[in-house]
Protein backbone atom coordinates (compact mmCIF):
# COMPACT_ATOMS: atom_id res chain seq x y z
CA UNK A 1 0.00 0.00 0.00
CA UNK A 2 3.21 2.36 0.90
CA UNK A 3 6.22 1.92 -0.05
CA UNK A 4 9.06 4.24 1.14
CA UNK A 5 11.98 4.17 -0.78
CA UNK A 6 15.27 6.29 0.46
CA UNK A 7 13.60 9.05 1.57
CA UNK A 8 15.19 11.80 4.04
CA UNK A 9 13.07 14.84 5.34
CA UNK A 10 14.01 16.58 8.47
CA UNK A 11 15.79 13.95 10.90
CA UNK A 12 14.64 11.57 8.85
CA UNK A 13 17.25 9.28 7.54
CA UNK A 14 17.26 7.10 4.15
CA UNK A 15 13.98 5.19 5.45
CA UNK A 16 12.88 2.11 3.20
CA UNK A 17 10.18 0.31 4.43
CA UNK A 18 6.70 -1.19 2.83
CA UNK A 19 2.88 -1.19 4.43
CA UNK A 20 0.83 -3.89 3.50
CA UNK A 21 -2.87 -3.68 3.32
CA UNK A 22 -4.67 -3.45 6.54
CA UNK A 23 -1.23 -3.43 8.37
CA UNK A 24 -1.22 -2.22 12.29
CA UNK A 25 1.85 -0.84 12.36
CA UNK A 26 3.16 1.04 15.68
CA UNK A 27 5.68 3.38 15.57
CA UNK A 28 7.37 4.39 18.61
CA UNK A 29 10.38 5.55 19.84
CA UNK A 30 12.87 8.57 21.90
CA UNK A 31 10.60 12.13 21.42
CA UNK A 32 11.96 14.02 18.39
CA UNK A 33 12.82 10.68 16.24
CA UNK A 34 10.83 11.76 13.59
CA UNK A 35 7.74 9.32 14.29
CA UNK A 36 5.59 12.59 13.70
CA UNK A 37 7.12 13.52 10.18
CA UNK A 38 6.71 10.21 8.86
CA UNK A 39 2.99 10.17 9.20
CA UNK A 40 2.56 14.08 7.79
CA UNK A 41 4.77 12.58 5.12
CA UNK A 42 1.84 9.64 4.37
CA UNK A 43 -1.23 12.65 4.37
CA UNK A 44 1.24 14.93 2.67
CA UNK A 45 1.03 17.19 4.97
CA UNK A 46 4.47 17.59 4.82
CA UNK A 47 7.12 16.16 1.56
CA UNK A 48 9.87 14.43 1.22
CA UNK A 49 13.94 16.17 0.89
CA UNK A 50 14.51 13.25 -1.31
CA UNK A 51 13.31 9.47 -1.63
CA UNK A 52 10.45 8.45 -3.31
CA UNK A 53 7.15 7.56 -1.72
CA UNK A 54 4.76 5.11 -3.31
CA UNK A 55 0.60 4.82 -2.43
CA UNK A 56 -1.21 1.99 -3.88
CA UNK A 57 1.62 1.68 -6.60
CA UNK A 58 2.07 4.99 -7.82
CA UNK A 59 4.51 7.77 -6.95
CA UNK A 60 2.52 9.73 -3.68
CA UNK A 61 3.06 13.00 -6.01
CA UNK A 62 0.69 11.37 -8.89
CA UNK A 63 -2.29 11.54 -6.81
CA UNK A 64 -4.33 14.15 -6.59
CA UNK A 65 -3.50 15.91 -2.65
CA UNK A 66 -7.07 16.40 -1.34
CA UNK A 67 -8.31 13.14 -2.25
CA UNK A 68 -5.05 11.30 -1.41
CA UNK A 69 -5.57 13.18 1.79
CA UNK A 70 -9.57 12.13 2.20
CA UNK A 71 -8.03 8.55 1.62
CA UNK A 72 -5.02 8.39 4.50
CA UNK A 73 -6.88 10.05 7.70
CA UNK A 74 -4.89 11.60 10.57
CA UNK A 75 -6.21 12.29 14.09
CA UNK A 76 -3.90 14.29 15.58
CA UNK A 77 -2.67 14.27 19.50
CA UNK A 78 -4.93 17.43 20.19
CA UNK A 79 -8.62 16.79 19.00
CA UNK A 80 -8.66 20.84 17.02
CA UNK A 81 -11.77 20.62 16.50
CA UNK A 82 -13.47 23.25 14.59
CA UNK A 83 -15.72 25.76 16.85
CA UNK A 84 -19.26 24.94 16.55
CA UNK A 85 -21.39 21.63 17.13
CA UNK A 86 -20.21 18.19 16.70
CA UNK A 87 -22.07 18.04 13.69
CA UNK A 88 -20.24 20.83 12.32
CA UNK A 89 -17.28 18.81 12.93
CA UNK A 90 -18.06 15.55 11.52
CA UNK A 91 -19.50 16.32 7.96
CA UNK A 92 -16.74 19.00 7.41
CA UNK A 93 -14.45 16.37 5.52
CA UNK A 94 -17.35 15.03 3.53
CA UNK A 95 -19.17 18.31 2.49
CA UNK A 96 -15.40 19.38 1.23
CA UNK A 97 -16.43 17.05 -1.42
CA UNK A 98 -20.00 16.76 -1.60
CA UNK A 99 -20.72 13.87 -0.66
CA UNK A 100 -22.44 14.15 2.95
CA UNK A 101 -25.68 12.85 4.27
CA UNK A 102 -27.30 13.69 7.23
CA UNK A 103 -28.12 9.84 8.20
CA UNK A 104 -24.35 9.60 8.29
CA UNK A 105 -23.75 11.63 11.78
CA UNK A 106 -25.77 8.76 13.88
CA UNK A 107 -23.74 6.15 12.37
CA UNK A 108 -20.67 7.75 13.25
CA UNK A 109 -21.12 8.84 16.58
CA UNK A 110 -21.92 5.50 17.35
CA UNK A 111 -18.46 4.03 15.64
CA UNK A 112 -17.12 6.50 18.34
CA UNK A 113 -19.16 5.34 21.05
CA UNK A 114 -21.23 8.58 21.51
CA UNK A 115 -24.84 8.76 22.16
CA UNK A 116 -26.56 10.28 18.86
CA UNK A 117 -28.22 13.38 20.88
CA UNK A 118 -24.53 15.02 20.79
CA UNK A 119 -24.94 15.64 17.06
CA UNK A 120 -26.58 19.09 18.12
CA UNK A 121 -23.73 19.52 21.02
CA UNK A 122 -20.92 22.34 21.49
CA UNK A 123 -17.96 21.31 20.72
CA UNK A 124 -16.86 23.23 24.18
CA UNK A 125 -19.06 21.47 26.35
CA UNK A 126 -17.29 18.28 25.75
CA UNK A 127 -14.17 16.68 27.89
CA UNK A 128 -11.10 15.95 26.62
CA UNK A 129 -12.03 12.30 26.22
CA UNK A 130 -15.14 13.10 24.02
CA UNK A 131 -13.22 15.72 21.74
CA UNK A 132 -10.92 13.20 20.90
CA UNK A 133 -13.60 11.24 20.11
CA UNK A 134 -15.18 13.57 18.03
CA UNK A 135 -11.77 14.17 16.50
CA UNK A 136 -11.78 10.67 15.79
CA UNK A 137 -15.55 10.33 14.40
CA UNK A 138 -14.10 13.63 11.95
CA UNK A 139 -11.54 11.51 10.43
CA UNK A 140 -14.01 8.72 9.90
CA UNK A 141 -16.32 10.40 8.21
CA UNK A 142 -14.38 10.78 5.09
CA UNK A 143 -14.50 6.70 4.65
CA UNK A 144 -10.54 6.58 4.73
CA UNK A 145 -8.51 3.23 3.54
CA UNK A 146 -5.68 4.31 6.35
CA UNK A 147 -5.81 5.87 9.81
CA UNK A 148 -2.89 7.55 10.88
CA UNK A 149 -2.98 8.05 14.68
CA UNK A 150 -0.56 10.81 15.88
CA UNK A 151 -0.18 10.28 19.96
CA UNK A 152 -4.02 10.19 20.22
CA UNK A 153 -4.77 9.18 23.56
CA UNK A 154 -1.06 10.75 25.10
CA UNK A 155 -3.29 13.88 26.72
CA UNK A 156 -5.86 11.38 28.11
CA UNK A 157 -6.03 10.22 31.80
CA UNK A 158 -5.64 6.42 31.86
CA UNK A 159 -8.99 5.54 31.78
CA UNK A 160 -9.97 7.05 28.80
CA UNK A 161 -6.96 6.12 26.91
CA UNK A 162 -8.13 2.70 27.55
CA UNK A 163 -11.88 3.57 26.55
CA UNK A 164 -10.36 5.46 23.37
CA UNK A 165 -8.24 1.98 22.97
CA UNK A 166 -11.45 0.11 22.65
CA UNK A 167 -13.18 1.91 20.00
CA UNK A 168 -10.07 2.08 18.14
CA UNK A 169 -9.77 -2.01 18.00
CA UNK A 170 -13.44 -2.33 17.11
CA UNK A 171 -12.98 0.15 14.27
CA UNK A 172 -9.91 -1.55 12.94
CA UNK A 173 -11.69 -4.54 13.14
CA UNK A 174 -15.08 -3.57 11.68
CA UNK A 175 -13.59 -1.64 9.15
CA UNK A 176 -10.58 -3.66 8.08
CA UNK A 177 -8.64 -0.16 8.30
CA UNK A 178 -4.46 -0.52 7.71
CA UNK A 179 -3.55 1.93 10.58
CA UNK A 180 -0.24 3.53 11.52
CA UNK A 181 -0.25 4.46 14.95
CA UNK A 182 2.57 6.80 17.29
CA UNK A 183 2.58 5.94 20.55
CA UNK A 184 4.49 5.89 24.30
CA UNK A 185 2.56 3.18 25.29
CA UNK A 186 3.64 -0.04 24.97
CA UNK A 187 0.28 -1.65 26.35
CA UNK A 188 -1.13 0.14 23.86
CA UNK A 189 1.21 -1.15 20.88
CA UNK A 190 0.58 -4.73 21.98
CA UNK A 191 -2.85 -4.52 22.62
CA UNK A 192 -3.80 -2.62 18.96
CA UNK A 193 -0.82 -3.09 16.98
CA UNK A 194 0.51 -6.18 14.71
CA UNK A 195 3.91 -4.81 13.43
CA UNK A 196 6.66 -2.51 15.27
CA UNK A 197 8.57 0.68 13.94
CA UNK A 198 11.19 1.31 16.24
CA UNK A 199 12.55 4.71 15.27
CA UNK A 200 15.78 6.35 16.87
CA UNK A 201 17.41 9.57 15.64
CA UNK A 202 15.92 9.66 12.32
CA UNK A 203 16.20 5.85 11.11
CA UNK A 204 14.39 2.39 11.59
CA UNK A 205 16.27 0.44 14.11
CA UNK A 206 13.89 -2.34 13.73
CA UNK A 207 11.45 -3.88 12.19
CA UNK A 208 9.26 -6.46 13.20
CA UNK A 209 6.33 -8.34 14.85
CA UNK A 210 4.59 -7.27 17.74
CA UNK A 211 4.92 -8.73 20.72
CA UNK A 212 8.38 -10.50 19.95
CA UNK A 213 9.77 -7.07 19.22
CA UNK A 214 9.03 -5.88 22.53
CA UNK A 215 9.29 -9.58 24.30
CA UNK A 216 12.73 -10.10 22.63
CA UNK A 217 14.31 -7.00 21.34
CA UNK A 218 16.33 -7.82 18.19
CA UNK A 219 19.47 -4.50 19.03
CA UNK A 220 20.43 -3.42 21.98
CA UNK A 221 18.93 0.46 21.19
CA UNK A 222 15.71 -1.29 21.20
CA UNK A 223 16.43 -2.97 24.44
CA UNK A 224 17.57 0.22 26.04
CA UNK A 225 14.30 1.13 25.25
CA UNK A 226 12.24 -1.15 26.61
CA UNK A 227 14.15 -0.52 30.05
CA UNK A 228 13.31 2.71 30.21
CA UNK B 1 -11.91 87.33 10.93
CA UNK B 2 -10.18 84.46 10.49
CA UNK B 3 -8.94 82.73 13.68
CA UNK B 4 -5.24 82.91 15.07
CA UNK B 5 -3.13 81.95 17.87
CA UNK B 6 -0.55 84.52 18.45
CA UNK B 7 3.24 83.60 18.50
CA UNK B 8 3.32 85.02 22.34
CA UNK B 9 0.41 82.84 23.08
CA UNK B 10 2.08 80.05 21.25
CA UNK B 11 4.60 80.17 23.77
CA UNK B 12 2.78 79.98 26.51
CA UNK B 13 2.07 76.10 25.59
CA UNK B 14 5.25 75.28 27.43
CA UNK B 15 3.28 75.17 30.69
CA UNK B 16 1.64 71.92 29.14
CA UNK B 17 5.03 70.28 28.47
CA UNK B 18 6.09 71.61 31.79
CA UNK B 19 3.62 69.36 33.96
CA UNK B 20 5.20 66.16 32.91
CA UNK B 21 8.52 67.29 33.51
CA UNK B 22 7.72 67.95 36.84
CA UNK B 23 5.64 64.58 36.98
CA UNK B 24 8.80 63.04 35.82
CA UNK B 25 11.36 65.09 38.15
CA UNK B 26 9.26 64.47 41.43
CA UNK B 27 8.75 60.65 40.72
CA UNK B 28 11.94 59.52 39.07
CA UNK B 29 10.72 58.71 35.98
CA UNK B 30 13.62 59.30 34.05
CA UNK B 31 11.52 60.49 31.19
CA UNK B 32 12.53 64.07 31.43
CA UNK B 33 14.66 63.67 28.59
CA UNK B 34 12.36 62.05 26.58
CA UNK B 35 9.76 64.57 27.02
CA UNK B 36 11.70 67.12 25.72
CA UNK B 37 13.27 65.96 22.87
CA UNK B 38 9.50 64.19 21.96
CA UNK B 39 8.00 68.10 22.44
CA UNK B 40 11.26 69.54 20.34
CA UNK B 41 10.72 66.84 17.47
CA UNK B 42 6.97 66.91 17.28
CA UNK B 43 7.11 70.96 17.23
CA UNK B 44 9.49 71.01 14.68
CA UNK B 45 7.93 68.74 12.39
CA UNK B 46 4.46 70.07 12.75
CA UNK B 47 6.17 73.45 11.86
CA UNK B 48 8.41 71.98 8.73
CA UNK B 49 4.57 69.86 7.38
CA UNK B 50 2.78 73.54 7.65
CA UNK B 51 5.42 75.05 5.94
CA UNK B 52 5.59 71.90 2.80
CA UNK B 53 1.85 72.07 2.85
CA UNK B 54 1.80 75.74 2.28
CA UNK B 55 4.12 75.41 -0.41
CA UNK B 56 1.97 72.80 -2.24
CA UNK B 57 -1.56 74.12 -1.55
CA UNK B 58 0.09 76.90 -3.90
CA UNK B 59 0.91 74.58 -6.56
CA UNK B 60 -1.30 73.46 -9.20
CA UNK B 61 -3.47 70.66 -8.23
CA UNK B 62 -2.47 68.94 -11.66
CA UNK B 63 1.49 68.46 -10.06
CA UNK B 64 0.94 69.43 -5.87
CA UNK B 65 -1.81 66.19 -5.44
CA UNK B 66 -0.30 63.71 -7.23
CA UNK B 67 3.22 63.92 -5.52
CA UNK B 68 1.62 64.21 -2.21
CA UNK B 69 -0.29 61.48 -2.73
CA UNK B 70 2.60 59.60 -3.83
CA UNK B 71 4.66 60.25 -0.83
CA UNK B 72 1.68 59.40 1.55
CA UNK B 73 1.28 56.02 0.49
CA UNK B 74 5.18 55.14 -0.03
CA UNK B 75 5.26 56.07 3.84
CA UNK B 76 2.17 54.32 4.86
CA UNK B 77 3.39 51.16 2.85
CA UNK B 78 6.37 51.22 4.11
CA UNK B 79 5.21 51.55 8.19
CA UNK B 80 2.82 48.87 6.98
CA UNK B 81 5.29 46.50 5.79
CA UNK B 82 6.75 46.34 9.56
CA UNK B 83 3.86 44.55 10.61
CA UNK B 84 3.97 42.13 7.87
CA UNK B 85 7.66 41.74 7.93
CA UNK B 86 8.89 38.44 6.32
CA UNK B 87 5.20 37.36 4.27
CA UNK B 88 6.18 37.72 0.34
CA UNK B 89 5.08 40.57 -2.06
CA UNK B 90 4.03 42.55 0.74
CA UNK B 91 5.56 45.60 -0.25
CA UNK B 92 3.77 45.60 -3.43
CA UNK B 93 0.53 44.37 -1.95
CA UNK B 94 0.44 47.10 0.38
CA UNK B 95 1.19 49.58 -2.17
CA UNK B 96 -1.22 48.32 -4.17
CA UNK B 97 -3.99 48.19 -2.07
CA UNK B 98 -3.20 51.79 -0.54
CA UNK B 99 -3.07 53.02 -4.05
CA UNK B 100 -6.59 51.34 -5.51
CA UNK B 101 -8.47 52.51 -2.31
CA UNK B 102 -7.14 56.05 -2.33
CA UNK B 103 -7.86 56.29 -6.40
CA UNK B 104 -11.16 55.03 -5.58
CA UNK B 105 -12.28 57.45 -2.54
CA UNK B 106 -11.17 60.43 -4.17
CA UNK B 107 -13.02 59.52 -7.66
CA UNK B 108 -15.99 59.46 -5.76
CA UNK B 109 -15.54 62.07 -3.92
CA UNK B 110 -14.97 64.31 -7.00
CA UNK B 111 -17.82 62.66 -9.26
CA UNK B 112 -20.14 63.42 -6.60
CA UNK B 113 -18.74 67.11 -6.16
CA UNK B 114 -18.18 66.61 -2.40
CA UNK B 115 -15.09 68.12 -2.14
CA UNK B 116 -12.69 69.90 -5.00
CA UNK B 117 -9.44 68.91 -6.71
CA UNK B 118 -7.75 71.35 -5.07
CA UNK B 119 -4.42 70.81 -2.51
CA UNK B 120 -5.92 72.28 0.50
CA UNK B 121 -9.22 69.99 0.30
CA UNK B 122 -7.48 66.43 -1.73
CA UNK B 123 -4.25 65.98 0.79
CA UNK B 124 -5.90 66.62 4.28
CA UNK B 125 -8.75 64.52 3.73
CA UNK B 126 -6.75 61.91 1.39
CA UNK B 127 -3.97 62.04 4.57
CA UNK B 128 -6.47 60.80 6.86
CA UNK B 129 -7.86 58.11 4.76
CA UNK B 130 -4.38 56.38 3.93
CA UNK B 131 -3.47 57.12 7.24
CA UNK B 132 -6.65 54.96 8.67
CA UNK B 133 -5.90 52.10 5.77
CA UNK B 134 -2.37 51.69 6.49
CA UNK B 135 -2.78 51.06 10.35
CA UNK B 136 -6.01 48.72 9.38
CA UNK B 137 -3.85 47.05 6.62
CA UNK B 138 -1.16 46.43 9.77
CA UNK B 139 -3.56 45.18 11.95
CA UNK B 140 -5.25 42.82 9.99
CA UNK B 141 -1.79 41.68 9.08
CA UNK B 142 -0.11 41.07 12.63
CA UNK B 143 -3.30 39.56 13.35
CA UNK B 144 -3.52 37.06 10.41
CA UNK B 145 -0.08 35.98 11.29
CA UNK B 146 -0.81 35.48 15.42
CA UNK B 147 -4.29 33.37 14.00
CA UNK B 148 -1.94 31.32 11.82
CA UNK B 149 0.07 30.53 14.70
CA UNK B 150 -2.31 30.06 17.11
CA UNK B 151 -4.74 27.65 14.86
CA UNK B 152 -1.66 25.69 13.63
CA UNK B 153 -3.48 22.47 14.45
CA UNK B 154 -6.73 23.22 13.43
CA UNK B 155 -5.27 23.96 10.14
CA UNK B 156 -3.48 20.90 9.60
CA UNK B 157 -6.35 19.19 10.74
CA UNK B 158 -8.41 20.55 8.12
CA UNK B 159 -5.78 20.31 5.36
CA UNK B 160 -5.62 16.86 6.70
CA UNK B 161 -9.48 16.00 5.85
CA UNK B 162 -8.77 17.56 2.35
CA UNK B 163 -9.63 20.72 2.55
CA UNK B 164 -8.19 23.10 0.56
CA UNK B 165 -5.94 26.37 1.59
CA UNK B 166 -8.58 29.00 1.00
CA UNK B 167 -11.04 26.68 2.93
CA UNK B 168 -8.22 25.70 5.92
CA UNK B 169 -8.14 29.43 6.35
CA UNK B 170 -11.75 30.38 6.41
CA UNK B 171 -11.93 30.58 10.12
CA UNK B 172 -8.64 32.69 10.11
CA UNK B 173 -9.86 34.83 7.73
CA UNK B 174 -13.39 35.85 9.14
CA UNK B 175 -11.69 36.34 12.64
CA UNK B 176 -8.43 38.57 11.30
CA UNK B 177 -11.76 40.72 9.54
CA UNK B 178 -13.93 40.29 12.37
CA UNK B 179 -11.15 41.88 15.03
CA UNK B 180 -10.40 44.20 11.97
CA UNK B 181 -14.16 45.57 11.55
CA UNK B 182 -15.44 45.75 15.40
CA UNK B 183 -13.22 48.39 16.36
CA UNK B 184 -14.06 50.47 13.68
CA UNK B 185 -17.76 49.77 13.60
CA UNK B 186 -17.82 50.79 17.09
CA UNK B 187 -16.05 53.97 16.75
CA UNK B 188 -19.09 55.09 14.15
CA UNK B 189 -21.96 54.26 16.63
CA UNK B 190 -20.34 56.95 19.50
CA UNK B 191 -19.17 59.32 17.08
CA UNK B 192 -19.47 62.99 18.08
CA UNK B 193 -21.29 61.37 21.70
CA UNK B 194 -17.72 60.18 23.37
CA UNK B 195 -15.77 63.45 21.48
CA UNK B 196 -16.32 65.77 18.68
CA UNK B 197 -13.83 64.21 15.88
CA UNK B 198 -10.62 65.88 15.26
CA UNK B 199 -11.67 67.39 11.86
CA UNK B 200 -14.99 68.73 13.18
CA UNK B 201 -13.24 70.22 15.67
CA UNK B 202 -11.22 72.05 13.55
CA UNK B 203 -13.70 73.09 10.90
CA UNK B 204 -15.37 74.59 13.78
CA UNK B 205 -12.44 76.14 15.37
CA UNK B 206 -12.24 77.65 11.61
CA UNK B 207 -15.25 79.77 11.80
CA UNK B 208 -17.00 76.76 9.68
CA UNK B 209 -20.88 76.80 11.22
CA UNK B 210 -21.46 73.12 13.00
CA UNK B 211 -24.03 71.38 10.69
CA UNK B 212 -21.27 72.36 7.66
CA UNK B 213 -18.25 70.70 9.34
CA UNK B 214 -20.85 67.55 10.36
CA UNK B 215 -21.62 67.42 6.96
CA UNK B 216 -17.24 67.17 5.98
CA UNK B 217 -17.07 65.27 8.99
CA UNK B 218 -20.05 62.57 7.73
CA UNK B 219 -17.92 62.61 4.56
CA UNK B 220 -14.52 61.92 6.05
CA UNK B 221 -16.41 59.24 8.75
CA UNK B 222 -17.74 57.26 6.23
CA UNK B 223 -15.26 57.18 3.95
CA UNK B 224 -12.60 56.17 6.66
CA UNK B 225 -15.00 53.29 7.20
CA UNK B 226 -15.50 52.12 3.92
CA UNK B 227 -11.37 52.27 2.86
CA UNK B 228 -11.15 50.28 6.43
CA UNK B 229 -12.70 47.74 5.71
CA UNK B 230 -11.66 47.41 2.61
CA UNK B 231 -8.37 47.28 3.79
CA UNK B 232 -8.34 45.04 6.02
CA UNK B 233 -10.18 42.79 3.53
CA UNK B 234 -7.92 43.57 0.72
CA UNK B 235 -4.65 42.82 2.30
CA UNK B 236 -6.01 39.22 4.64
CA UNK B 237 -7.40 37.99 1.14
CA UNK B 238 -4.25 38.64 -0.48
CA UNK B 239 -1.92 37.23 2.40
CA UNK B 240 -3.43 34.20 3.14
CA UNK B 241 -2.65 31.69 0.47
CA UNK B 242 1.21 32.94 1.40
CA UNK B 243 1.20 30.73 4.26
CA UNK B 244 0.52 27.46 2.30
CA UNK B 245 2.88 26.55 -0.16
CA UNK B 246 2.39 24.96 -3.63
CA UNK B 247 1.17 21.47 -2.34
CA UNK B 248 -1.28 22.84 -0.38
CA UNK B 249 1.37 22.45 2.95
CA UNK B 250 1.57 24.77 5.58
CA UNK B 251 4.28 26.67 5.83
CA UNK B 252 5.65 26.77 10.16
CA UNK B 253 7.86 29.06 10.31
CA UNK B 254 8.78 32.67 8.81
CA UNK B 255 11.97 31.11 7.10
CA UNK B 256 9.69 28.60 5.23
CA UNK B 257 7.21 31.54 4.38
CA UNK B 258 9.76 33.96 2.86
CA UNK B 259 11.69 31.30 0.69
CA UNK B 260 8.60 29.66 -0.11
CA UNK B 261 8.09 32.43 -3.33
CA UNK B 262 11.80 32.87 -3.96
Amino acid sequence: MFRFEHVYQGVLQDINFTIEKQDKVILFGPSGAGKSTLLFLLNRLNDPDQGDIYFNGKPIEEHSITALRKQVGLVLQAPNLFPGTVLDNIKYGPSLFGDWEEQQGKKLLDYVQLPSDYLERDVDQLSGGEKQRVSLARTLANSPEVLLLDEPTSALDYRTAEEIEEVLECLMEEHKLTMLMVTHNLNQARRLGNRGLFISDGQIVEDGKIPDMLDHPKTEELGKFLEQ
Amino acid sequence: MEPEISNQSLFFLIIFVIVPLALSYYYQLGVSKNVIWSTVRGTVQLFAIGYILTFLFDLPARYGIPFMLTVMIIIATFHARQKGKGLPYVGFILFGGLLAIEVGVLSLWLLFDMIQFKPSEVIPMSGMVIGNSMTAMGLALERMKNEFKENNGRLLASLSLGAEPKQASHLIVQNTLHASLIPNVDRLKTIGLVQLPGMMTGLILGGVSPVMAIKYQLVISLSIFSSVSLSAMFITLCMYRYFFNKNKQLLQTDEEIRSSRS
